[in-house]
């Protein structure tokens, strides 16, 4: 079941002769059960991809499509429902709060919304990741590495359907990168969820279902 | 409240300045408003204890008793709600002490048979004036070392007096009252028997009147003390000024930390989390550090209460001071809304960038 669609989309940023085409005629499918690798380097157009494909801003032509609605007809708060309710990002700055400690991370998305995973779920989760001693720590606590695993639990927790990553591994030893890899794998074939990671980590290819490449602006998807 | 109250309590440190902030001011407010209060007492304390309604003076006196003179000629007919006055500024001398002690005062000149030196003077000791070398003092006296018995006398006047009570609210001007028999401000005037009083008190708001004097409302004859309103409107200015003062603190102390989690912010849009929330959070946290910046200047200004001398003048309005308080955290949580307009405007994109 396709959880995302981008159907011919551009982007551009600016007017006249500072106008800087960002993405050009970008076609994208992510299904649930996958787990798609957007590969390209830096000033590629991957995170404007990703803020698109994730509702936070519109594209100039084509469209859009999550979870079966075209974000297009969608106002203001409805989007953010639509983020809060189906998507988990796992951005390169972390989506943590510095006065909250790993457990009020948790608590404060309790707070917005129902329907999160169990104590015994997030518990399983802690420990997978290998985080579990860490609940009762702050975010200036932690390393590059915790932190950027707590983000991830964090994402995960509303049991999303969509899980969109920026960088995840940016800040992970090898030995992390296989466990956050394989993590990001079971979580689409095991857990049917549409999984869209950007980066330009390459030790993630081998756990990756769909491989699109970017390079200024124009997606390629390798067979 | 959840994002406000752990974010608090994460940045102690942060979060303690502003709340010193508010307190400072609020207290400071609380202090100055108990001294506005205290001093418009002291000035007013005794024409209030006396019951009066309105103020008869000499026409061409502008309002100020110690410039009016009546003459024995003008005198209405009095009822048993007049009562004449003579007031005049003295130095009070002791006599017979090893060193001499002076203190400035007014002199205020009753008849022992009318309702003010009858049934007004609240006396904390001794009694009323009986004779005509006798003082009810003002009680706070007692604290520069007056005592019943003690001898005194006026400036340059020979004449010896006795103090033989002390007296509640004799305060007029800021100026302890020395409450005396009419007679004897004629003499420490220095004028005749043409003249029988400086004024009258009524306890009418329209006596009767003749032609060369006039009748001033209580509420006028205050306002018209010397000193009295330029008083008020400096004191309410520094109030008012202070009110607008920890509005500004509170909104710019916001706006800069709000502006420092912009990207914490620009985060938590991302995830779909609506901006209400976040200005609810920020509402939230001005509502709690004003209403414990306040709640602690309201502490100490009752401690500062329980601990001031008599000799300072201190009234607190408890009633009015529980207004401005709540007048000043709900400003606080109005200057809130500056790094509100802010979070509004926040873009989730930047949380990528």
């Amino acid at each position: 079941m396709t959880a995302i669609e981008l159907k011919n989309v551009d982007k551009y940023y600016g007017q006249g002769i500072a106008r800087v085409h960002v993405l050009s005629d970008v076609n994208f499918l992510a299904e649930l059960g996958q787990l798609n690798l957007v590969i390209g380097p830096s000033g590629s157009g991957k995170s404007t991809f990703l803020t698109i494909a994730g509702g936070l801003q519109q594209p100039s032509k084509g469209e859009v499509w999550i979870d079966g609605q075209d974000i297009a007809t969608l106002k203001g708060k409805e989007r953010d429902r639509l983020r809060l309710d189906k998507i988990g990002f796992v951005l390169q700055s972390y989506n943590l709060l510095p006065y909250l400690s790993v457990a009020d991370q948790f608590a404060l998305v309790d707070r917005m919304r129902k329907g999160n995973l169990s104590q015994e779920a997030l518990n399983t989760l802690l420990v997978d990741l290998g985080i579990d001693q860490l609940v009762n720590k702050y975010p200036g606590e932690l390393s590059g590495g915790q932190n950027q695993r707590v983000a991830i639990a964090r994402a995960l927790y509303t049991d999303p359907q969509i899980i969109l990553a920026d960088e995840p591994t940016a800040a992970l030893d090898s030995a992390r990168v296989k466990v956050v890899g394989q993590l990001f794998h079971d979580l689409a074939v095991k857990h049917n969820k549409a999984v869209v990671v950007v980066t330009h980590d390459l030790r993630l290819r081998e756990f990756a279902d769909q491989v699109y490449t970017i390079i200024d602006g124009k997606m390629t998807k390798e067979d | 409240m959840f994002l406000a109250i752990k974010e608090i309590l994460h940045e102690k440190v942060r979060y303690s300045l502003i709340v010193t902030m508010v307190v400072l001011t609020s207290y400071l407010m609380f202090i100055l408003m108990g001294m506005m209060f205290g001093l418009a007492s002291e000035n007013t304390v005794a024409i209030k204890s006396w019951g009066t309604q309105s103020v008869i003076l000499n026409k061409n006196a502008n309002a100020s008793l110690s410039q009016s003179l009546i003459s024995s000629s003008d005198l209405p007919k009095l009822t048993d709600k007049e009562a004449l006055i003579g007031q005049v500024p003295v130095v009070m001398e002791t006599v017979g002490t090893k060193s001499s002690h002076k203190t400035s005062l007014q002199f205020i000149g009753l008849k022992g048979n009318q309702f003010i030196a009858k049934d007004k003077l609240v006396i904390v000791s001794g009694h009323r004036v009986e004779k005509a070398n006798q003082l009810v003092l003002d009680e706070s006296l007692k604290d520069k070392g007056y005592k019943l018995g003690r001898t005194v006398k006026f400036g340059n006047n020979s004449n010896k007096y006795t103090v033989v009570g002390f007296a509640k609210d004799a305060k007029l001007n800021v100026t302890p009252i020395a409450y005396g028999d009419l007679s004897q401000w004629q003499t420490l005037r220095g004028i005749g028997s043409q003249f029988a009083a400086s004024g009258i008190i009524s306890k009418q708001a329209h006596p009767k009147v003749t032609a060369n004097l006039t009748t001033y409302s209580v509420d006028t004859f205050i306002e018209k003390l010397p000193g009295y309103s330029a008083q008020n409107t400096v004191f309410e200015f520094m109030i008012g000024f202070l009110m607008v003062i920890s509005v500004v603190i509170i909104a710019v102390f916001l706006y800069i930390l709000t502006m420092q989690k912009l990207p914490n912010y620009a985060v938590l849009r991302a995830q779909g989390i609506p901006a209400q929330r976040l200005i609810n959070a920020t509402l939230g946290q001005a509502l709690i550090l004003m209403i414990v910046g306040v709640v602690i200047g309201l502490l100490l200004t009752v401690g500062t209460g329980a601990v001031l001398p008599t000799a300072v003048p201190m009234l607190f309005n408890w009633s009015l001071i529980l207004t401005v308080a709540l007048a000043v955290i709900v400003m606080g949580v109005v200057g809130a809304l500056l790094p509100v307009r802010i979070i509004k405007k926040i873009d989730p994109l930047d949380a990528l960038n």
